[in-house]
């Protein structure tokens, strides 16, 4: 049996300090957001004769007329263009698709534009906020009936507040990662690293329930066990099944994120990060917290 | 599960892998209805536009703004049918406080002129019959020439005619009516009523066997008639010589704008006439009523085409396109001075709303704007598709590698139900159908990694039933029940945020969604039905008696 509750401090002040750095990123640098919020233009160009660099691109794109352009190359072989004004017009766009195509050895066919305007994006930006803020209060009605029947020995209450402790911990680690790689690698924020994270708020609390179904059962199968003991059992009986389910779903992940081509990129990077992370909360966060709590009472 | 029933389990899951094998490849073994299903795709994966226009109603008062935006919707439909693309969707969404247009256009090639056309302001126009007096002096002159040449010629064929000449020779050789000279002009029975008035007339007036004794002129040019037969009740037969003379038309197109438009017009509304039939209501405002009068003075006893875009406003031939062939052009009775028209005659109540809603959105144009606009090259939408195939593919693989060498037998037995979970899949998104998009792929892919989910929560709690000392059937049944709420609390977190993902209305979002809860009924029933009857019945087959491979341990 692997002793989890022993060195919970150490994760106490892990999560604290990931947390914390979280915040703080996010106030200092902030979130770098996708033009799905704030508006502009991406170009796609798959490039399967030729894929030029990074610096080839910038000074082609800045020839062409639009310097301060976002240049990316995703999966080795996908070019993508972020331009920051979404009213190109058809006669920007054949010059874009001529210059460029030259460069990568592509066709119009092979170009896929987006532009969005900043209306849209503002309203984007609204309606996430409403989709977050119910996802929190659904969530919140299902911890309260799942842990309805937990009462022992720490009020049901306080494995939902544990459960909601860790799903918040995964979301402002994921944040955290969105701020860091956006500051330093050019992530940007759009719809789908917004749909990742809501997969996360499901799937963090799932795995918070997994482990506290079985605290109850063993609750109630062993009474003269004290509590500390009784957590650890259950922490090293889900364990392999907590693995292993992150590990089934990361193989998908990873495979989508390999090979799965440009547009899917965030998403699956992001949802990867709150996977990792919903696991490690569910173990390293959620129960020693339960003891903790336990033990100040008693 | 008692024996009998397993093997009726067993039997179903044969027939299930029959029917989805056949719907998913299908080939000469599928049942007739399935042969030609086909995966939908959506514009991500096979190229094509989807352009999404904010419309603005704030000029309109509340109670109309409704009919405003399916005027809107109504009039790029028009455009869109225009544009030759196949299987166009035209949509609008309510959920902001503006309404979106979202238009899907599969494989459009000629995007930009495609923008142009839809995003175009409305132009209605009233149009007038083009005469003579429009024509150049050039023209004019050229125009009485040709039919004085043409007079000239049939007035000789006349003669020949009338001299004895074989009639149907004649017309063999000389009519231009395409329709009837190879007949020898023969025109077949016809009844009052059926052709131009001229023509009728003096078709009507022969007796049998007569040919007329001067040149009948109509729109169409010099007829030479000759009765051939009659019958009881009015019909004739008759043979003619058609010499064609030129017209205005062509010179100039047949309609031409009158100083009325759109501009001019206030509302347009049905209303019910006194014998309670639907009639179109015009009100023009104080410019437009001088101008309609002008123009009504003109054309008493003529029609007044409407034009919208520059097509008949509505479908006048019945074929529910508007083409080059439909005109809408009713016939002015009298010169209209208060602004006020009505447009009466043979319509029902929703051909009435169809034209009024026309006339409305060519009066006040509801201002809208693209706000977002996604082109996506074929090329690029077919390499799409195979990566984000490929992509799921190896994550499959990489599961059941994992699942085996893992759990061994078990694993296997998983695995199996896996293949099954995703041919149920790969059935519904044809059956159902689903639109599959990038996001679709990608929350399918993942409803994999999760269906896995249920199958492990069931073995981990086998092994330890096993530690327990448990036989093995009996573990099994165990695991099923003790894992049974763990799994439905987790999937039921997945499809409540899931639930909550359908409010936005972006349709990666909602494709994601989709996908994903679909994924997850689906491997309910997959780790529930399939694993658990696969391992009951593993259990009993010699190999299932092999203790060493249902666990490491």
């Amino acid at each position: 049996m692997i002793p989890f509750l022993k060195y919970r401090k150490i994760y106490y002040l892990l999560s604290t300090i990931l947390v914390f750095s979280s915040l703080a990123g996010l106030l200092v640098w902030g979130l770098n957001w996708g033009i799905d919020f704030r508006g502009g233009t991406a170009v796609n160009i798959d490039c399967q004769n030729q894929v030029p660099t990074v610096v080839q691109l910038r000074e082609k794109v800045t020839n062409l007329g639009f310097p301060g352009a976002n240049v990316q190359i995703v999966g080795g072989k996908q070019v993508v263009v972020q331009i920051n004004r979404s009213d190109i017009t058809p006669v920007e766009k054949g010059v874009l698709i001529q210059g460029l195509g030259e460069l990568v050895g592509a066709g119009e066919e092979s170009f896929s534009f987006q532009q969005i305007s900043p209306i849209i994006g503002q309203q984007l930006k609204n309606q996430t906020l409403t989709v977050v803020i119910w996802s929190v209060l659904l969530i919140l009605i299902y911890i309260s009936l799942a842990f309805r029947k937990i009462y022992r020995p720490l009020p049901s209450w306080q494995y939902g507040l544990a459960a909601l402790i860790a799903l918040f911990h995964d979301l402002l680690i994921i944040v955290g990662v969105f701020v860091l790689l956006g500051h330093f690698s050019g992530f940007q924020v759009n719809i789908a690293s917004v749909t990742a994270l809501l997969v996360v708020f499901g799937y963090s609390v799932n795995d918070t329930v997994v482990v506290f179904d079985r605290i109850r059962e063993n609750l109630l199968k062993a009474q003269d066990k004290n509590y500390a003991e009784v957590v650890d059992e259950s922490l090293n009986q889900t364990l392999v099944r907590s693995l292993n389910t992150s590990l089934t779903t990361l193989f998908v992940l990873l495979a989508i994120f390999f090979f799965g081509g440009a547009t899917l990129h965030t998403f699956t990077l992001a949802l990867s990060v709150g996977i990792i992370a919903g696991s490690y909360s569910s173990i390293f966060l959620a129960s020693p917290l339960l003891v903790s709590w336990y033990e100040r009472r008693h | 599960m008692s024996i009998n029933r397993q093997w009726l389990v067993i039997l179903f899951l044969f027939f299930l892998a029959y029917l989805t094998v056949s719907i998913v490849f299908p080939g000469r073994w599928s049942l007739p209805i399935f042969r030609h299903q086909e995966f939908v795709y959506g514009l991500d994966l096979k190229g094509g536009a989807r352009l999404i226009y904010e419309a603005d109603l704030s000029k309109i008062e509340a109670d109309q703004q409704k009919s405003a935006l399916e005027g809107v919707r109504d009039i790029i439909g028009r455009r869109v049918n225009s544009l030759g693309v196949t299987e166009p969707r035209i949509f609008t969404e309510s959920s902001q406080t503006q309404p979106h247009l979202v238009i899907e256009l599969p494989g459009v090639k000629n995007f930009n002129e495609a923008l142009e056309k839809i995003g175009a302001t409305p132009v209605l126009e009233f149009r007038e019959e083009t005469s003579v007096t429009d024509l150049t002096a050039e023209e004019a002159a050229e125009l009485a020439s040709f039919n004085a040449e043409a007079e000239k010629r049939a007035a000789e064929i006349l003669q020949q005619a009338q001299a004895g000449a074989d009639f149907s020779d004649l017309a063999k050789e000389y009519s231009e009516d395409p329709g009837s000279a190879e007949q020898g002009g023969d025109l077949d029975w016809f009844q009052k009523g059926a052709m131009v008035e001229e023509f009728e007339k003096a078709a009507f007036e022969l007796s049998v066997g007569e040919i007329t004794d001067h040149l009948v002129k109509t729109s169409y040019g010099y007829h030479i008639i000759k009765k051939t037969d009659e019958k009881e009740g009015g019909e004739i037969r008759a043979s003619h010589i058609l010499i064609k003379t030129k017209r205005a038309e062509d010179y100039l197109p047949l309609w031409k704008n009158t100083e009325v438009d759109g501009r001019y017009l206030a509302d347009a509304q049905v209303s019910l006439n006194t014998l309670n039939e639907p009639q179109v209501e015009l009100v023009f405002n104080d410019e437009g009523q001088k101008l309609f009068a002008q123009v009504t003075a003109r054309n008493v006893n003529q029609p007044l085409a409407i034009f919208l875009d520059g097509q008949s406003i509505v479908d006048t031939n019945g074929d529910d396109q508007i083409t080059e062939a439909d005109v809408y052009a009713p016939i002015v009775q009298e010169k209209i001075d208060g602004g006020r028209a009505v447009i009466s005659g043979a319509m029902d109540v929703d051909q009435a709303k169809t034209l009024a809603r026309r006339l409305r959105s060519g009066a006040l144009p509801v201002p809208i704007e693209l706000i977002s606009q996604n082109e996506v090259g074929p090329t690029l939408g077919r390499i799409s598709l195979l990566e984000s195939l490929k992509a799921a593919i190896i994550g499959f693989l990489a599961i059941i590698f994992f699942m085996i060498l893992f759990y061994r037998w078990p694993g296997f037995l998983a695995s199996l139900a896996l293949i099954f979970f995703s041919l149920i899949m790969l059935s519904l998104f044809k059956l159902i159908p689903v639109t599959l998009t990038l996001a679709g792929i990608a929350g399918a892919a993942l409803s994999v990694g999760m269906a896995v989910d249920a199958n492990i929560l069931v073995f981990e709690r086998m092994k330890e039933e096993r530690a327990k000392g448990e036989s093995l059937v009996a573990a099994i049944g165990v695991g099923f029940q003790r894992a049974w709420p763990s799994i439905r609390d987790g999937n039921a977190t997945t499809l409540l945020v899931a639930a909550i993902m359908f409010f936005f209305g972006t349709d990666f979002v909602k494709g994601f969604a989709f996908t994903l809860s679909l994924g997850v009924l689906t491997s309910l029933f997959s780790a529930l039905v399939v694993t658990r009857t696969l391992m009951l019945v593993g259990a009993k087959t010699k190999l299932g008696r092999l203790k060493v491979i249902w666990s490491r341990k």
